[in-house]
């Protein structure tokens, strides 16, 4: 059985027909397109699936789209801006901390609601922001000097 | 299937008492799911935004803790970190912070994994229940609300409305370790959670530990108050570590061997003891204490 | 020739989109009327197949496909030709396809697979090494004599085998004056891309389009053409975004699948993978393995024979997997003089999960057991393992264990460097230790080509069959060809891993992008080059020879004022003979190892451009639980000219990260019957971020003749070489014997200090 549900999503609002069961990341990939928002496993472990919810992270993949009702969702998509790059995106590839950057939409979704919090957080506390996003690529150095100067540069 | 966010306490309770299940931030339930390990089930309720659980506040006797509240708000209240800390030491420990902004503290107690964080953090806290269904409201001790691994003896048409804590006596602390093979996302391969007053000496005047991921529920030491009373912390670590063995009944699983979970459920309490020693004499230790002082092997 | 390194850091053309979100991985593909692909696999280990039927699953509304072996050519592939696209009368391994299906939607495919009946008779599962080969084993490969395939010895369960022997190992063990035994055994571990794999197919009349998340689309298309009998030009495969491979997307995987399902369906079909099937069933995780090592050494350290015996656990099917035991052999052996050698390695047969190449195969199980094996020669004459190392291993113009001899190369400096990056002789704490280890891994010449032109604006376009997971070659073969031409990397798009628009290449596998495809591409910029200086010559009245393209100009050698711009020679040559160049060069030879008897050899006793590095880990060890942290790293890599730094430098870092997983952390679990317990990440564990230690990495830049373009060597399987080793030399340090055992989880340390296990 589906319910009719309204979402809001990087500021607009949808009207879509989800079933009960259906994850939000589902909804955000298949109904609306948004497949900036990636999956990565099945026991919301990796982080690849990314989203704020009012502004604090959530793995989408794991959070069903009812309930993401009345809230506010932002992709990454949302998240970049109409012209050029967000500061965390453009610091990311001035560090090199993309390759394969199958994780870096939700690296920068955790790292913007971690900054949000708290602007100029120390390498420890950036650890611990990013804790939930698994990078097989990278080693996090540039990761981390990316979050970093993101901060610094304020 | 239904689904529904109630808007108030008496709506979750009919829904309840009308089949559906609770769901917070479902990242037990939904997570659970998906793996494959329970199906979703047909009728659900979302209790996430409820005024009336997401609430914390001193009470006469202490504080109460709203069900649907957060890790992340755990980890953060004021009260919690400096009274209550061991359970924000649990708290700071669950998932990643998108675990912890979801994960609520009625999930972790309702879900009741033998391994769940918050367990023995409440335990020697002295937490009880609050549970309450349209056919009225009661209060259930954490011994007996875990009956096995993923059950309580709530009934389907109850709901966890809040967590009671009652207040702390005067130069007490506490503190919850847990062993962990990597510094973030983990499940406790085992875990330990003290509480510890001191008397004016410095010696333990009273104390308790309760255990994580060492039996099908958590479980609480039996006689630890007599075995520390008397003694300074420092001298009552080795007596703890074996008292903690011997009350232990691990499996042996993918994560670790029983006999590895018995040597080192025990030394996670001494250190858990030490800790909260250390803190009723007004040390400061950061949250979570895993970190601070670096369980397994500090940077 | 100047090194490189200056001004050549650039944001990577794939970067914008990949920070955006606008770029495309399979996954995000999707086409009208496209269905998706299911699997049913065997969930048993071992096992006759009696009865498969699937005609109930082809009446299930949504359902519109079902293929079982029946409905595809009858072919075996794999590197000794011993598999099918699906299961044929035996299962083998858990995850065996045994029927797919193509359906509307998920949940019609689900039901599609829950419809077909699928019924087997048990067979012993083999999951022992030792009892594989022992006499009267239960085979794998019953019929294994009778598969068609040149050249392959069959015997019982040993899939592949080599020996190499150099020199006399029983007088060179008489000469020693101590002798050292060391058995080590290391599990199984996975590649774990972040990006679970995808296959998208579409047939347009007899063509088929396949995006696939393959390191080797090239490889991917001819196992397409193979197993579904269609010549290669009918079949085009394209890489959209790739999520990362390191090596699991190697070799031809689930795209014939796809395609035979979408030719049935008469529909587009596409496949991803949950995490789960992503962890069991591709025929390439790190193979587990038993080292056996016995070295003679003298006082003085001088090493005077090596004995070893390696057995791999090769899974069901052998993939790509036949080199392997010549690589383990290598490894084991490592970068050090010996004259005595006798090796024998064996890759058997299991009824667990193909083992196939995961960055750097065999390499960092081998080395760990042959550095720890290494500290234990040095305590055994009570030398510092540093100058153990400082006295054994090769340097520049010495012979090494298989005769070849090395010119040109940094080891040794690899090993000052990186002791003296992680501060070696500092104060530790009674907890801490610094482990030190050196490792080594050949370059893979081969075949590659590469188109450029640069259009009438002076932009130019490099068509290339190289695969980018993550690696970077879309950041180094703009550089290549911008240095070519005087230009910048930024004047550069790429067009790449599209079969049927670029000329072949092996793809990303065996850091080859820059060898082979980097050659091609300079090769073809070259032409370019000789266009641009003679339309220059004609437009300065100077000759060809004296032009100097640079800065975006072609200038009159010693005159710079005396110059034209690239883009209004550009928009001459536009005009008529336009910049067009195409390049693949001669892949350099293989150089030839003296005195080396070899059977079973797969050409790997000599290597061409072998890279070095030595990697010195910093760790705490928690004595009361065994759980041991990394503290800090400090990684030394001679891998030539690095054209790319801020992509090696990733490399390394990522490369020293997986080999702290594998160190501590991640391995396979199995159960007796050869089930994987573990497939998820939950508790297949990789290092987090909160995890990561600072890794200072260090180039040893060595002008390398003869290997990769500008003095290069390859980088991007040498950094997961090292790592394991080091941290179990650290552990050592603080427990006394080696764990023995890989990964060395914290319950195996604390065991090892209880007085169990260890080597
Ligand atoms: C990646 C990841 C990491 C995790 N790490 C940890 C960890 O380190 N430590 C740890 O302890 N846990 C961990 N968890 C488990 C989980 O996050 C916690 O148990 C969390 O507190 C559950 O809360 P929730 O609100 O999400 O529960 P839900 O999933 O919403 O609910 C869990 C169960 O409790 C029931 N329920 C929920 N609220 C009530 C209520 N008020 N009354 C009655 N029943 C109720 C639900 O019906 C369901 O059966 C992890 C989970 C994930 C996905
Ligand atoms: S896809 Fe959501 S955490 Fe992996
Ligand atoms: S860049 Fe590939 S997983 Fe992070």
């Amino acid at each position: 059985m589906t319910e009719p549900v309204m979402l809001t999503v990087n500021g607009i609002d949808y009207r879509v027909n989800v079933d009960m069961g259906r994850n939000l990341l589902s909804v955000l990939r298949n109904e609306l397109g948004l497949t900036g928002t990636k999956e990565g496993c099945d026991d919301s472990e990796c982080g690849a699936c990314m989203v704020l919810l009012d502004g604090q992270p959530v793995n989408s993949c794991s959070y069903l789209a009812l309930q993401a009702q009345g809230r506010s969702v932002t992709t990454v998509e949302g998240l970049t801006p109409a012209d050029g790059l967000h500061p965390l995106q453009r610091s990311l590839l001035e560090q090199g901390g993309v390759q394969c950057g199958f994780c870096t939409p939700g690296i920068i979704m955790s790292a913007r609601a971690l900054l949000d919090r708290n602007p100029s957080p120390s390498e420890e506390e950036i650890r611990i922001g990013l804790s939930g996003n698994l990078c097989r690529c990278t080693g996090y150095a540039k990761i981390l000097a990316a979050v970093a100067q993101t901060a610094s540069d304020g | 299937m239904s689904f529904m966010i109630a808007g108030s306490l008496e709506e979750a309770l009919t829904a309840l008492a009308a089949g559906a299940r609770p769901v917070a931030g479902g990242t037990d339930l939904v997570v659970g799911a998906r793996q494959g390990k329970a199906p979703l089930p047909t009728s659900l309720v979302a209790i996430d935004r409820l005024a009336e659980l997401t609430q914390i506040e001193p009470t006469d006797g202490g504080i109460r803790i709203g069900a649907s509240v957060t890790h992340a708000r755990l980890l953060t209240d004021p009260t919690i970190v400096s009274d209550y800390t061991a359970l924000a030491d649990a708290a700071a420990l669950v998932g990643s912070p998108s675990t912890r902004n979801v994960g609520t503290l009625g999930g972790n107690v309702m879900n009741a994994s033998p391994a769940m964080d918050t367990g023995a953090p409440l335990m020697v806290l002295g937490a009880v229940a609050e549970v309450q269904s349209e056919r009225g409201s009661r209060t259930v001790d954490l011994s007996d609300l875990w009956t096995g691994p993923g059950q309580t003896s709530a009934k389907v048409d109850e709901l966890c409305v809040a967590i009671d804590l009652p207040s702390r006596p005067a130069r007490s602390g506490s503190a919850y370790v847990r062993l962990e093979y990597r510094r973030a996302m983990e499940i406790a391969v085992v875990g330990a959670a003290a509480s510890v007053t001191l008397a004016d000496d410095g010696t333990i005047s009273d104390g308790s530990v309760a255990l994580s991921a060492v039996a099908p529920t958590i479980i609480e030491v039996d006689g630890v108050a007599e075995l520390m009373a008397g003694h300074l912390p420092d001298a009552v670590g080795a007596a703890i570590a074996a008292a903690v063995a011997e009350a232990a009944e691990p499996i042996s699983d993918l994560r670790a061997s029983d006999s590895y979970r018995r040597h080192t459920v025990g030394v996670m309490a001494a250190r858990a003891v030490d800790a909260a020693a250390r803190r009723a004499a007004g040390e400061e230790i950061s949250v979570p204490v895993n970190r601070a002082i670096g369980v397994g092997a500090s940077r | 020739m100047p090194l490189l390194t200056e001004s050549k850091h650039f944001i990577r053309p794939d970067g914008p989109d990949k920070v955006t979100g606008s770029g495309r991985y399979v996954a995000d593909i999707s086409l009208t009327g496209m269905l998706t692909a299911k699997f049913l696999y065997a969930g048993v280990s071992h096992a006759r197949i009696t009865r498969l039927d699937i005609s109930a699953a082809r009446q299930v509304p949504g359902v519109f496909a079902v293929l079982t072996q029946e409905d595809v050519p009858e072919r075996r592939f794999g590197s000794v030709a011993d598999r099918t696209l699906f299961a044929k009368d035996v299962v083998r391994f858990e995850g065996e396809v045994i029927a797919a299906v193509a359906a509307v939607d998920a949940e019609a495919a689900q039901q599609g697979l829950d419809a077909v009946v699928f019924e087997y008779e048990p067979l012993p599962a083999v999951t022992d090494l030792e009892a594989a080969i022992a006499d009267g084993a239960q085979l794998v490969h019953e019929g294994w004599a009778d598969y068609e395939a040149a050249d392959v010895e069959r015997d019982g369960n040993i899939a592949s085998f080599t020996s190499m022997i150099r020199g006399d190992v029983e007088a060179g063990m008489a000469e020693a004056d101590h002798v050292v035994s060391s058995r080590y055994v290391s599990d199984a571990s996975q590649p774990a891309p972040i990006e679970p794999r995808g296959v998208l197919a579409q047939w347009e009349g007899d063509r088929v389009t396949i995006w696939s998340s393959t390191q080797v689309p090239f490889q991917a298309r001819d196992g397409v053409c193979e197993t579904l009998d269609l010549p290669t030009n009918r079949v085009r495969v394209i890489v959209p975004h790739m999520g990362g491979g390191f090596g699991g997307k190697c070799g031809f995987h689930y795209e014939a699948h796809v395609a035979a399902l979408a030719r049935a369906a008469r529909r587009p079909v596409r496949l991803v993978f949950s995490r789960q099937e992503e962890f069991i069933a591709p025929d390439r995780r790190r193979e587990g393995m038993i080292i056996e090592i016995t070295t003679g050494l003298r006082n003085d350290g001088t090493l005077t024979a090596r004995r070893a015996r390696v057995l791999l656990d090769n899974g069901a099917y052998s993939s790509d997997a036949s080199f392997f035991p010549h690589m383990a052999a290598m490894q084991t052996l490592g970068p050090y003089k010996i004259d005595n050698i006798h090796v024998e390695a064996s890759s058997i047969y299991t009824n667990r999960q193909p083992s196939g190449s995961v960055r750097a195969p065999t390499a960092p199980q081998a080395c760990w057991a042959l550095e720890s094996h290494t500290d234990e020669l040095a305590a055994a004459i009570g030398m510092d393992p540093v100058a153990f190392r400082q006295q054994n291993c090769v340097d520049t113009g010495e012979t090494g264990v298989a005769g070849q001899v090395y010119d040109e190369i940094g080891l040794q400096d690899c090993i000052r460097e990186a002791v003296s990056a992680i501060d070696y002789s500092q104060e530790l704490d009674e907890n801490e230790a610094i482990g030190v280890a050196v490792g080594w891994w050949p370059s893979f010449p081969g075949p590659s080509g590469a188109f450029v032109k640069i259009d009438s604006d002076g932009k130019g376009v490099i068509t290339t069959g190289a695969q980018e997971c993550g690696t970077g070659s879309v950041m180094t073969l703009p550089i290549l060809a911008a240095v070519e031409l005087g230009m910048e990397p930024e004047d550069f798009e790429l067009v790449y891993q599209d079969t049927s628009a670029a000329p072949y290449d092996e793809g990303a596998t065996g850091s080859q992008t820059i060898l082979n495809n980097g050659r091609a591409t300079v090769e073809a910029a070259q032409q370019i080059a000789v266009q641009l200086k003679s339309l220059a010559a004609e437009k300065l009245e100077a000759s060809p020879d004296d032009i100097v393209l640079a800065d975006g100009k072609a200038h009159v050698a010693g005159s710079p004022e005396l110059a034209v711009s690239i883009a209004d020679l550009a928009g001459v040559a536009a005009e008529g003979e336009m910049l067009l160049g195409k390049g693949s060069g001669t892949p350099p030879e293989y150089p030839s190892a003296v005195g080396v008897d070899c059977i079973g050899d797969r050409g790997l006793s000599g290597w061409v451009g072998p890279q070095f590095s030595c990697h010195a880990v910093k760790i705490r060890l928690d004595r009361e639980t065994g759980v041991v942290r990394v503290l800090d790293v400090s990684a030394a890599h001679d891998s030539g000219v690095i054209i790319n730094p801020i992509g090696a430098s990733g490399q390394v870092e990522g490369g020293v990260l997986m080999g702290i997983g594998q160190a501590l952390t991640e391995r396979t679990v199995y159960s007796e019957d050869g089930a994987q317990e573990n497939p998820a990440f939950l508790d297949y564990k990789l290092q987090t971020i909160a995890d990561a230690p600072p890794i200072r990495v260090h180039f040893v830049e060595i002008f390398t003749p003869g290997v990769g373009p500008h003095g290069s060597k390859p980088i991007a399987e040498a950094p997961n070489v090292a790592t394991a080793a080091a941290i179990s030399n650290a552990i050592t340090k603080l427990v006394g014997r080696p764990v023995a055992q890989l990964p060395m989880t914290a319950e195996r340390v604390w065991g090892l200090m209880q007085g169990r296990g260890g080597g």
